[in-house]
């Protein structure tokens, strides 16, 4: 009977699935993300690893290259470099920090303001967003900061924010859009939860998660904008240390062929970045997947 | 019986614009009042307007014209509802169909149960908010388990009563439930109506139950009203609306239902309704104590 009935092409399959144990860092950014502690670590207890004060100018070491005694380094101006370093990250990842609080806080209020408004008033915010995207970032960056006068960390921070939220904004809106027809939305407006409750509690928590590839490639981009805009010398001045005001020496670096004040800095700020690249990536990763798994 | 009326919905219309020229009357010169304490069901079939008389007695919708007077309270005028506002939020309350998406996915039970007391800032009667949403879950029959689950977790019976407890939490007056047993099974629904009868007699709110299910509303309603394209075709007592029904649409209505007696399913016939609108023009007029039925003036139906 069974050779009447042989059945082609299937092969039966393995009793026992071969069971891989899923190591827990699989697939997560584990490098990136231990780099980026140090260097966040680093800035943060920068008091405790400067081996100079990083604002002392001592004109008799001026272009020293890395030493025993200056580790990465001199300026022109005869500061060390390695404590310059330390103590200068700190206010670029602050601008970095800061500058995606505000744009972040921004995007979500415009964008669940514009997503839950009527129809004429979503088509004028969005025209109006559009326009912002259209313009030029680093334009409207020059101008406000001219408007505000010399560039402190916080007016920075601000100017920086401020012209980056309309990409965030217009996702914002599109996910309050298709959320705030839920019933859920409809039953907390029921029971007279207002628009920042509903905001904080039922909008913010289920469209998160498709914002923070773009939150977090926020900060990357604040940090490059503090630094082109001291590289271009209408950021932070020179006194103010930070990556950026560090870059800004290159010029005259280039003149005395010192490559460690440009490199320097330089490496910093692209290992900081390759590193928040990573995790970004990773949780866009994790959020399609999330998704997908509903 | 208390006689005293609640909600007093008064030549309710309603229009949702489709495009520039066309246009869906959803209500049509709907009214019909709800008294303290009692069940009101509302029946038609879908896409007879039943959703959107709920969400304009919730402040939802703007009607079109006609009014809606809740507790003395002209609920479709902005000035009257902003002055009165914390009162209609923390005295009616809404029940959905569809409990799975009615509840925030993101939020445990426990936190949804207490939304509107933390949205209102209520001291909770029972110390915490925990301990409230405890309180009320169990009056609608689920242990302290749920409490830290999520809506994902749960059966659609057991969202649904969450639903309910989340709405009782704030020991409302009026409860309306749009279909809030249209999407569980049979003997789900069963046990969910018994609950809604239990509770109603336990807190003793006035209740408006949307449904398309007739027996449920045999079952459950002091009070029928049949709703057909946007108008109230015909009101009464449900005893009398399921023993002589007047309108031809009520009795097509009506002859749909199957009989759990073989001898009398088989003679059952399903009366034909013929979609004629003479039979949906005129006034509602009283023709036995309470019963009212749309029609023309002396115009008898068969
Ligand atoms: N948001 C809306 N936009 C346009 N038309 C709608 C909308 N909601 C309901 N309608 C229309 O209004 C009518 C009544 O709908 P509804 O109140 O949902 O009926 P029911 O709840 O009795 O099934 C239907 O014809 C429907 O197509
Ligand atoms: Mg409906």
């Amino acid at each position: 009977m069974s050779s009447q009935f042989e059945i082609v092409g299937i092969r039966p399959a393995d009793a026992k699935p071969p069971v891989r144990r899923q190591k827990w860092y699989r697939g997560k950014p584990l490098f990136a993300a231990a780099l980026l502690g140090l260097i966040v670590a680093g800035c943060l207890g920068c008091g405790y690893i400067m081996t100079k004060d990083p604002s002392y100018m001592n004109l008799s070491n001026c272009n020293v290259a890395p030493d025993r005694e200056f580790l990465f380094g001199t300026d022109t101006m005869g500061r060390d470099i390695f404590s310059m370093i330390w103590y200068g990250g700190r206010i670029s990842l602050f601008i970095g920090a800061a500058a995606t609080v505000v744009s972040t806080f921004l995007a979500i209020v415009f964008g669940a303001l514009s997503g839950t408004a009527p129809e004429w008033l979503d088509t004028l915010l969005m025209r109006l967003t559009d326009i912002l995207l259209s313009v030029p970032n680093l334009l409207v960056t020059v101008l406000l900061q001219a408007i505000l006068g010399e560039a402190n960390v916080l007016s920075l921070s601000l100017v920086i924010g401020v012209t980056s939220w309309t990409s965030i904004a217009k996702v914002v809106r599109t996910e309050v859009r298709q959320i705030r027809g839920s019933e859920y939305v409809i039953a907390a407006k029921c029971m007279g939860g207002g628009f920042f409750y509903i905001l904080r509690k039922h909008l913010t928590p289920n469209f998160i998660s498709s914002i923070m590839f773009m939150v977090v490639m926020n900060v990357r981009s604040a940090i490059v904008a503090e630094s082109t805009l001291s590289f271009m010398g209408i950021g932070l001045p020179l006194e103010v240390i930070s990556w950026g005001s560090m870059l800004s020496l290159s010029e005259k670096a280039l003149m005395t062929n010192s490559w460690w004040m440009i490199l320097i800095p330089g490496a910093f700020i692209v290992a900081t970045l390759l590193c928040i690249t990573s995790i970004g990536n990773y949780i866009r990763k994790k959020a399609n997947n999330t998704q997908s798994n509903l | 019986m208390n006689d005293d009326i609640l909600l007093d919905v008064r030549h309710l219309t309603h229009v949702f614009p489709l495009s520039k020229k066309i246009a869906v009357k959803a209500l049509d010169d709907l009214s019909f009042q709800i008294r303290r304490g009692e069940i009101f069901g509302l029946v038609g079939e879908s896409g007879s307007g039943k959703s959107t008389a709920a969400r304009c007695i919730m402040n939802l919708y703007r009607p079109a014209a006609g009014e809606i007077i809740y507790k003395g309270v002209n609920i479709c005028d902005p000035a009257q509802f902003r002055t009165h506002r914390k009162m209609l939020q923390t005295t009616r309350q809404l029940i959905f169909q569809d409990s799975s998406s009615s509840l925030d996915q993101r939020m445990k039970v426990c936190d949804i149960v207490a939304e509107p007391l933390k949205i209102h800032r209520i001291r909770p009667a029972r110390g915490s908010l925990r301990a409230e949403a405890e309180f009320q879950l169990r009056y609608v029959g689920l242990d302290a388990g749920f409490l830290d689950k999520y809506p994902s977790e749960l059966s659609g019976g057991q969202r649904q009563r969450v639903a309910i407890a989340r709405a009782l939490s704030m020991e409302p007056e009026l409860l309306v439930a749009d279909e809030p047993i249209a999407s569980l099974d049979v003997s789900i629904q069963a046990q969910i109506v018994n609950l809604f009868r239990h509770l109603q007699q336990e807190h003793g709110f006035s209740f408006l139950f949307i449904a398309h299910d007739l027996a449920m509303v045999e079952f459950l309603c002091d009070r029928v009203g049949v709703m057909y394209h946007g108008r109230l075709v015909e009101a009464a007592p449900a005893k009398e609306l399921f023993s002589s029904p007047v309108h031809p649409y009520t009795q097509a209505l009506l002859s749909a239902i199957p009989i759990p007696d073989p001898r009398l399913e088989r003679a059952r016939q399903i009366r034909q309704f013929t979609e004629d609108p003479e039979n949906f023009q005129g006034v509602l007029t009283e023709v036995s104590p309470e019963h009212y039925v749309l029609m023309r003036e002396g115009e008898h139906h068969g």
